[in-house]
């Protein structure tokens, strides 16, 4: 891609000229937000494995206080969130949005660094917080109160110019569901945060209805936020490496707008047959349930756009990962239904199903489809390619069991352990025997987070020498399987934007 | 351009309606809840519901320490969980409670900034502790929190060891001494001594009890009496 070859038609190479030189402007802070990431995923992996073994061992390591299970669980699931999640997330949504409205990052490009920093240093005085004695025990937002502001403001200044590069854009007659997500998500998310901050730090005495919005928050960015980013990265290169157009426009304006109508009410049967108000809770279940529609519709218009390609899914890392990213997200979808719903949510309410619905859709989900985009994006920007076909692989098939691992472990400990509460016959047995009976899937879970931290140091390393610079030198980019019957899929379909 | 516009406003549409009715009106409709006397005549009691409010200062340790990654603080209704039978999950202590617990209700929760209904349930449910604890000596619950293992040798609690003082037993035993044996003891010539965070945290714990019968004024019409203010 950066060496177009001589042969190459004029205005084709002119379209090559131009993609650089976007993905040039937006190199210093894309680079910056991913590799930063890295190594935050890195520190929430660690913190996942310590919480884990934790929860199983308590005497592990000692009684320090950081060490606690009440304190590591809450600093690990913030450092995936917003150490790693909003900041890899931004970082794609900046390239994607960039290429896909055709423009050069002109302005702002020196405070989105600055904002950067700022989030870095803020995330890591929340999560030291966390850790030494500041948590707030709201879920999702256990950092200190005087952190939200300043993590507001630090994404509004990226928001600000993808939501204008938006507006500007270049290709009004093109079908761009891509940037409609992304756009979305940098609207959506500054909405829900500043409300949630505000009636839980603000007004006082709000009672269960605080309970409430802090579960519609979390249920928020999860929807609204990642699943966005999440879904636009795979409308954006499943048809760009298989080369094929998307399926159906008609399915792709359905799935966005159900789950816009759709993602705003659900969160509060988080606490259902508790003392919300009973409409709240049944509004929250009902679209819980619905939203199997649009993520059932995005996963049919991905399957039919990847239909007859599925060889390319052995070949490129960016499609390998975005594929089982999109297949992690309509399983995400069920799991929401199953805890959602009256039927079955009572079994898996306050069990660890909530523990692994959060996973499958942050890491199962999100952080797959975003390592594919990874793949892709950072050798456009490093100018060189990923050195090793065997650290990818290690990196996806660690990543893929342990995830999953994580996941089928957790729901299978609600389901015990949801039995176990809420069974009428089993009214009388001693709080010990539940104990035990969902101890053996915490030690699974211990060994699915070591699995995943094998994994993400290599990604982690990989990552850095691409950002060093220290990447192969090549024109051809790092495929997983080399066949001589078909050509090589970064490179034929690159030149499409 | 068209697309920006119209996106916009269908996200400012779809996302501003359940912000507003799900979120913007109930916090500020609910937010001034009063408690409700109780009727002599209907009730059989004097007073006001609810009884007891949670104390504040220990619910900032709670807060703290994380105690919600674990535990609860919410019975579910009879109808669709065993919650209200669990022995010591209600005001009634014997081994067989002869009444379900009744479900917690918004008011249970009045004063408290945000309710910690809790994430999971790994430990027992926490909303009528107050009564459960109650039955114990103090100092047993400090041990509880000092060494959960010497209570259930399988609790997969933490210690809270950071809220407690081991120190030089001078003259005779301090009557806040906590009392450990075997190896969860101190060495010879120590004691260990909770800290005043550890006593408010107990005191939190002492005050959780959420299962004060309900006036007939608050029956049947619970939403709409809130509204009332």
């Amino acid at each position: 891609m950066q060496n177009p070859s001589p042969n190459v038609e004029p205005d084709l190479q002119a379209d090559t000229l131009r993609r650089a030189a976007i993905d040039r402007s937006v190199k210093g802070p894309v680079l910056f937000l991913l590799t930063n990431g890295a190594f935050w995923l890195m520190a929430s992996t660690l913190l996942g494995l310590l919480a884990a073994i934790k929860s199983f061992a308590p005497d592990f390591l000692g009684h320090a206080s950081f060490l606690t299970y009440g304190r590591l669980q809450p600093a690990h699931i913030n450092a995936l969130v917003y150490g790693w999640g909003f900041q890899a997330a931004l970082g794609v949504m900046l390239w994607l949005i960039a290429r896909r409205s055709g423009q050069e990052l002109r302005t702002g490009k020196s405070l989105m660094m600055v904002a950067a920093f700022f989030w870095n240093i803020t995330v890591t005085i929340g999560i030291g917080c966390i850790l030494f004695g500041g948590n707030t025990s709201l879920e999702w937002l256990e950092m200190p109160a005087f952190t939200w502001p300043i993590l507001l403001f630090c994404f509004l200044v990226f928001a600000w110019p993808m939501v204008s590069m938006f507006a500007r854009s270049h290709r009004p007659e093109g079908f761009m569901i891509s940037s409609w997500y992304i756009f979305g998500a940098c609207l959506w998310f500054p909405w829900l945060f500043s409300t949630a901050n505000i009636c839980l730090h603000c007004l006082p005495s709000l009672g269960v209805i605080g309970s409430g919005i802090n579960a519609w928050y979390v249920h928020g960015v999860i929807l609204l936020f990642f699943v966005p980013v999440g879904v636009g990265a795979a409308y954006y290169f499943i048809p760009k490496i298989t080369g094929q157009p998307i399926a159906s426009a008609q399915l792709a304006k359905t799935g966005f707008w159900l789950l816009a109508i759709l993602g705003g009410w659900t969160g509060m049967q988080r606490f259902m047959g508790g003392p919300l108000p009973a409409w709240m809770v049944a509004v929250g279940a009902m679209t819980g349930v619905l939203l199997l529609i649009p993520v059932l519709v995005v996963g049919l218009n991905h399957h039919l756009t990847t239909l007859g390609k599925h060889n390319l899914v052995a070949v490129s890392p960016t499609l390998r990962f975005v594929f089982v990213g999109s297949i992690f997200y309509p399983i995400a979808g069920i799991i929401l239904a199953l805890i959602s719903s009256f039927w079955t949510g009572f079994t898996f309410q306050f069990t660890h199903a909530w523990y692994g619905y959060q996973i499958i859709a942050v890491y199962g989900f999100f952080s797959m489809v975003v390592f594919g985009a990874i793949y892709y994006i950072v050798p456009r920007l490093s100018g060189c390619e990923w050195l090793s076909v065997r650290l990818i692989r290690n990196h996806f098939w660690f990543s893929v069991y342990g995830i999953g691992i994580v996941v089928v472990t957790s729901i299978v400990a609600g389901m015990q352990q949801g039995g176990d509460l809420t069974a009428p016959e089993r009214w009388d047995q001693s709080w010990i025997s539940v104990v035990l009976n969902a101890r053996p899937y915490l030690i699974a879970r211990a060994v699915a987070w070591a699995m995943i931290t094998w994994s993400n140091v290599w990604f982690l390393i990989h990552l850095m020498l691409m950002v060093a610079g220290l990447g192969r030198r090549s024109s051809a980019p790092t495929l997983l399987e080399r066949h001589d019957d078909h050509s090589d899929p970064h490179l034929t379909h690159g030149a499409k934007a | 351009m068209t697309d920006f516009r119209k996106l916009t406003l269908g996200i400012a549409a779809t996302f501003g309606l359940p912000w507003l009715l799900l979120i913007v009106v109930p916090a500020f409709k609910y937010q001034h809840l009063k408690p409700i006397a109780y009727d002599k005549e209907a009730d059989g009691m004097d007073g006001y519901y609810p009884q007891s409010n949670a104390n504040v200062l220990g619910l900032q340790v709670y807060l703290r320490e994380g105690c919600v990654q674990c535990h609860t603080q919410m019975i579910r209704p009879t109808q669709f969980s065993a919650d209200g039978w669990h022995k010591g999950w209600g005001e009634d202590q014997a081994e067989r409670p002869a009444d379900a617990t009744r479900a917690n209700t918004m008011r249970d929760y009045l004063a408290e900034d945000v309710a910690p209904l809790g994430v999971a349930r790994v430990g027992p449910d926490l909303a009528n502790a107050g009564y459960r604890l109650a039955a114990m000596d103090r100092s047993m619950i400090h041990a509880m929190l000092y060494a959960p293992h010497s209570v259930a040798i399988w609790s997969n609690m933490p210690s809270y060891a950071h809220l407690y003082k081991v120190r030089k037993a001078q003259g005779p035993k301090s009557e806040l001494a906590l009392p450990l044996s075997g190896k969860f003891a101190p060495a010879k010539g120590y004691e260990v001594v909770p800290t005043p965070e550890a006593e408010q945290l107990v005191d939190y714990l002492l005050s959780l009890k959420k299962a004060a019968p309900l006036p007939a004024a608050a029956l049947g019409t619970l939403a709409t009496a809130a509204a009332a203010k």
